[in-house]
């Protein structure tokens, strides 16, 4: 097997006085300084609450969403399967019976609490109807009550998908 | 005394309050946007009042207020509460009281009168710099212990030995210099800087014995307690002498701090880097060519004050869009600014182009010296910051052998070598 020696830093004279390294390290620092003061739209960052991201990949795992059919209906069938798989406990569903004909079951209430979710993406996955997504890319929920943290039915259809923004 | 020397006391005293109490707050901000800078992120930059940002400086306006109101809270467990309050006071008298002795122009003649332009009018100005800046040693010594929690003294103690430990390679570079000067009197050091070598270097202090302001500049970071050498707090990883403390007795270490690093850029301005002297032009030079110098300031003045406006309107943006309430206060500022240097000039071309009387001549010297005076202190507590920016924390014991292995004996051999070329020449 070869060995690789590392070499070892610090014995020379000129690493030793400390003071080259020093004068170079400012040269990095100032270089920085200098072309941020000139021109001030090289920042890294963003000044967020104005400037929103725009990099939010299709597989972030954001708000949920209730997708509908074509014909603007929910799609959900009530089916209670995203509140079995959520390891939280915080998706309630109230079933009723469906009278237009399209399908036989419909949710009457469907609220999921926010507070309590981990954004696991398990009701997403346990869905069989592909009727709730988290593709809505909101990374930030804001409400002044705990009550406003409950989304009800009419909420989460109303919510649209990240891209079509 | 008279109305003229109480007038110029009160002048001397305002300047130094403004270059170390005021300096304070400027400090704060340049540190944050200096760092955000060299981050390249933008630092603090929201706060306003009435849309007036003025580049983030307001922020610490509104952190020193906040400091003031916050609840003066003192944890129940400790017993002394009378040394626990007055820590915080010690550091600070002393980071202030370090600044009063620095000369901040010329000694002033007025009426043929000499006035000693330093707060303190004093003639062992760097004995005093020595002695209160050992003294604030005891203030963290003294909060460390009065907190009653292992981890302050631990952290007082860890402090103070580091700051004993550099004072010492300290005193000695100074001594060297003291040697070359040949007066502990600050004034004179400064006067002595006016000076040239050969006819065309200015005899600061850094010409003259560079190693010794090497020594002084590293010892100064560690005297008050700034990167590499900030064993005080390690923000980030260790836990200072000041954890039980909140609200302005925090804040008088806080604002203490930067007293400190206002008081010696002071002092390493005046020993190394000619203190209040203009490059080339002493006070003597100043007064045969204060026309010539005063035409000089009212050509360059306008021309630097419309660069800076360009520079403002070009990097005083945000998001990029017109209704950007930046605009609004970048085209109010570049009003002001181009009011206010109107009036500048019109008060240097009066002062240029009229005959001026002995002691106007004198003044108007001593506040060219001011100004020239805090650029420079600036310019130092720049570099201040810029450095700890830059470098990493240093360990404790790397940094004790720093100072007692290699700063100690290379300030001793730099007196020895000074000794003798000083007695050689004489």
């Amino acid at each position: 097997m070869k060995t690789k020696i590392v070499p070892r830093h610090g014995k020379s004279f000129k690493e030793k006085i400390y003071l080259p390294a020093v004068f170079g390290g400012m040269k990095v620092t100032l270089k920085h300084f200098f072309s941020n003061l000139i021109d001030g739209k090289k920042f890294k960052s963003m000044s967020y609450p104005e400037e929103q991201p725009k990099d939010i990949t299709p597989r972030y795992r954001g708000v949920h969403r209730l997708t509908k059919r074509d014909d603007g209906s929910v799609r959900c069938v009530a089916c209670f399967m995203c509140a079995t798989a959520c390891p939280a406990e915080c998706i309630f569903i109230e079933a009723a019976q469906r009278e237009d004909g399209v399908d036989e079951k419909m949710p009457k209430k469907f609220s999921i609490d926010l507070l309590e979710c981990v954004f696991c993406g398990g009701c997403v996955e346990a869905c069989p109807c592909d009727a709730i997504r988290m593709d809505s890319g909101i990374f930030s929920f804001i409400a002044k009550k705990r009550e406003d943290f409950v989304l009800n039915k009419e909420k989460l259809l109303s919510i649209e998908k990240w891209s079509e923004k | 005394m008279t109305s003229v020397a109480v007038g110029v006391t009160i002048l001397n005293i305002l300047v130094a309050f403004t270059l170390s109490l005021g300096g304070a707050p400027i400090l704060v901000w340049m540190e944050r946007r200096v760092a955000g800078f060299i981050q390249d992120r933008p630092g603090p930059n929201r706060c306003h009042i009435g849309g007036f940002r003025l580049g983030g400086l307001v922020q610490s306006v509104a952190d020193m207020l906040k400091l003031v109101f916050k609840e003066d809270f003192t944890p129940g467990h400790i017993r002394q509460k009378f040394y626990f309050t007055l820590a915080p006071a010690i550091v600070f008298a002393c980071a202030f009281l370090t600044f009063m002795v620095m000369p901040v122009a010329d000694i002033l003649y007025i009426d043929a009168k000499p006035y000693i332009m330093q707060a303190l009018p004093i003639e062992f100005g760097a004995l005093w710099f020595l002695a209160f800046a050992g003294l604030s040693v005891y203030g963290v010594l003294l909060g460390g212990w009065a907190s009653e929690n292992k981890y302050s003294i631990l952290g007082g103690i860890r402090v103070s030995a580091s700051m004993i430990s550099y004072e010492a390679s300290m005193s000695l570079a100074l001594i060297s210099m003291l040697l070359i000067y040949g007066s502990v009197n600050l004034t004179q050091i400064a006067a002595f800087q006016g000076g040239l070598i050969f006819g065309f270097i200015p005899a600061w202090g850094v010409v003259l014995q560079p190693i010794s302001a090497i020594i002084f500049i590293i010892t100064s970071f560690a005297e008050t307690n700034r990167a590499p050498f900030d064993m005080a707090e390690g923000e980030s990883e260790i836990v200072g002498f000041h954890v039980e403390y909140s609200a302005m007795k925090f804040g008088l270490f806080f604002v203490g701090e930067y007293i400190a690093m206002c008081a010696s850029s002071a002092l390493i301005v005046t020993l190394f880097f000619g203190g209040y002297q203009i490059p080339w032009l002493n006070t003597q030079a100043l007064q045969n060519n204060l026309t010539l110098v005063l035409s000089t300031l009212i050509i360059i003045l306008p021309i630097m004050v419309f660069l800076f406006t360009r520079w403002m309107k070009k990097a005083n943006r945000w998001l990029g869009d017109s209704l950007d309430p930046r605009h609004k206060e970048t085209k109010k500022l570049t009003s002001f600014l181009f009011v206010s240097t109107a009036l500048i000039m019109l008060v240097l071309a009066l002062l240029a182009f009229s005959n001026l009387s002995q002691n106007s001549t004198n003044i108007t010297i001593a506040f060219l010296q001011i100004l020239t005076f805090s650029i420079k202190i600036y310019l130092m507590n720049f570099i201040y910051i810029v450095v700890r920016w830059t470098l990493p924390r240093f360990r404790y014991d790397q940094l004790q052998y720093l100072g007692w292995k290699i700063l100690l004996p290379l300030a001793l051999a730099n007196i020895f070598i000074t000794a003798l070329v000083v007695v050689g020449l004489s």
